[in-house]
């Protein structure tokens, strides 16, 4: 009798592990939604009923590369989702919405960080994206722009998204770091936000995994992301709107 | 009836087998050798090896400078409270990586319990080498503490006696009867806490963060350049199996290299 109550418990976990779609009663259960690691709060408010994978947008695409289960991927950058259309695996990205990046510091400031230029200064530990995740070159391409490079002298270490980059500035051990405004406005008083100079911003594509095996619910997804609440919800966080 | 049980064991060893080597097989297939040849050389690779073998060789020194006299200690010095000493030094084994980070930054963080003292004195250890082998410490010492603790009992008391009863002082038993008696358990547990040290990964990413040629290690490496480079993934990936495999030979062929000092060979000895 418990070896059978054994077995079925064993059937039910294998069951449980390959669940994906029926059963629920939102149409949006058992969606899985790739999202680049920017999106993690605006996207569980838009949509607290789908599954969602937040990481770094590059290490999503190669993953749905890979045949992950996907249903929906959103990238903090136009780069990996047109990568991913024009080799058959996303159909049609469209942009939802923008962002723009701040440098963030500590609360205490222990390097006083007034502006870009004092990240320059020896000693400052400097965090950011590493290179090919979206935040990390979209970092470097705004130093570019604003002629400050010099101040990549200063990093210790590269992280593989966005919030990586955060949860050091967060805990002290960083003295400032890249980030998007969303993330900087997510992590309230823990942060101080400094602004750069205006510079063009970069573009949040979302599209529809070509393999997806819930193709109404993606669209459904899609269409709530597109929608007049979502768009609230994503200027409400900070972000830009096409 | 007998002939379907032992069908069913083949088949139950055939299937973890496959289940265990056709990933690392399916690495090796992923790339070919002119190209895993090109991904080792580039400096990415390079740079981490470089990495992984001096934070490895720093870590590795400590573990055994400190973790031979303590194996030792908890081996032979019985005393209240030895047994939760002894399983307090195998927690790190059982502790999730990412455990580990946040507690190292509990610790050593700028606002950590140590870090703040440190801080004061200009001194900052996360995201530096020195996190990196902090890290590697960490994780691999109980490997050979334990292994040491397990080859110091085995050695028989009959010997370390005798020594001391003919004058040697303790330390000289130490180094003269002990240490050679349990060489090949020694041996055993650090190659175990090499390998362990060599792939550690969560601690590292999130105590040391990643700096290519600083704090990139071979497993992080591998992670950072997953959407970059997958050839170079893929050959550190390849690279460590065979390092991997290298250690696990050692440990397997180490006790038969060894075995003129191990206490069974003595034991049987003075028949002769």
């Amino acid at each position: 009798m418990r070896r059978r109550a054994w077995f079925l418990a064993a059937v039910l976990l294998a069951a449980s592990c390959g669940g994906d779609g029926g059963g629920g009663s939102g149409e949006l259960d058992g969606l899985t939604v790739f999202a680049a690691a920017s999106l993690t709060e605006v996207f569980e408010e838009i949509a607290p009923d789908a599954t969602f994978n937040f990481a770094g947008s590059d290490e999503l695409a190669t993953q749905i590369r890979e045949g992950a289960p996907a249903d929906v991927y959103a990238a903090a950058s136009p780069r990996y989702p047109n990568e991913l259309a024009a080799e058959g695996f996303l159909l049609q990205p469209q942009v939802f919405a923008t962002n723009r990046l701040v440098v963030v510091v500590p609360a205490d400031n222990p390097a006083g960080i007034q502006s870009v230029d004092g990240l320059g200064r020896e000693g400052v530990r400097l965090v950011i994206g590493a290179e090919g995740v979206p935040v990390g070159d979209y970092t470097r391409s705004v130093l570019e722009t604003i002629g400050a490079e010099a101040v990549l002298d200063s990093v210790v270490s590269h992280e593989q998204d966005v919030k990586g980059v955060l949860g050091k500035v967060v805990s002290g051990d960083a003295d400032a770091g890249f980030v998007y405004v969303t993330d900087a406005k997510a992590a309230g008083d823990e942060v101080e936000s400094i602004e750069l100079p205006p510079q063009p911003p970069v573009e949040y594509p979302i599209g529809i995994v070509t393999e997806t095996e819930s193709m109404e619910a993606a669209e459904a997804f899609v269409e709530l992301v597109l929608s007049e609440d979502a768009r609230q919800a994503l200027e409400d966080a900070g972000f830009g709107l096409p | 009836m007998r002939r379907a049980f032992e069908l069913g064991l083949a088949v139950a060893t055939g299937l973890a087998l496959a289940f265990l080597l056709l990933p690392m097989l399916a690495l090796f297939l992923r790339i070919t050798p002119a190209e895993l040849a090109d991904a080792l050389t580039s400096e990415v690779a390079l740079e981490a090896l470089w990495v992984s073998v001096k934070t490895g060789l720093i870590a590795h020194f400590f573990v055994l400078l400190v973790g031979t006299p303590a194996a030792y200690f908890l081996a032979t010095k019985r005393f209240r409270g030895r047994g939760v000493l002894v399983t307090l030094v195998e927690l790190p084994l059982v502790l999730p990586p990412a455990v580990a980070g946040i507690a190292l930054f509990a610790l050593f963080g700028r606002l950590g319990l140590l870090g703040r003292t440190l801080d004061t004195f200009g001194i900052q250890i996360p995201l530096t080498q020195t996190a990196v082998v902090l890290a590697v410490i960490f994780v691999a010492a109980p490997f050979y503490i334990r292994q040491g603790i397990a080859s110091f009992e085995a050695v028989d008391p009959l010997f370390t006696d005798a020594s001391r009863t003919l004058g040697a002082s303790p330390a000289r038993t130490f180094r003269r009867i002990a240490l050679p008696l349990a060489s090949s358990g020694l041996g055993a547990g650090s190659a175990l806490a090499w390998a362990r040290g060599t792939g550690e990964f969560g601690a590292t990413i999130m105590f040391a963060g990643s700096l290519q040629g600083v704090t990139q290690t071979m497993p992080l490496a591998i992670y950072a350049q997953l959407g970059l480079n997958q050839d170079i993934a893929i050959a550190i990936g390849a690279l460590l199996v065979l390092v991997s495999l290298t250690v696990l030979l050692s440990v397997k062929l180490l006790p038969s290299w060894t075995r003129f000092t191990s206490p069974s060979f003595i034991r049987s000895a003075p028949s002769s």
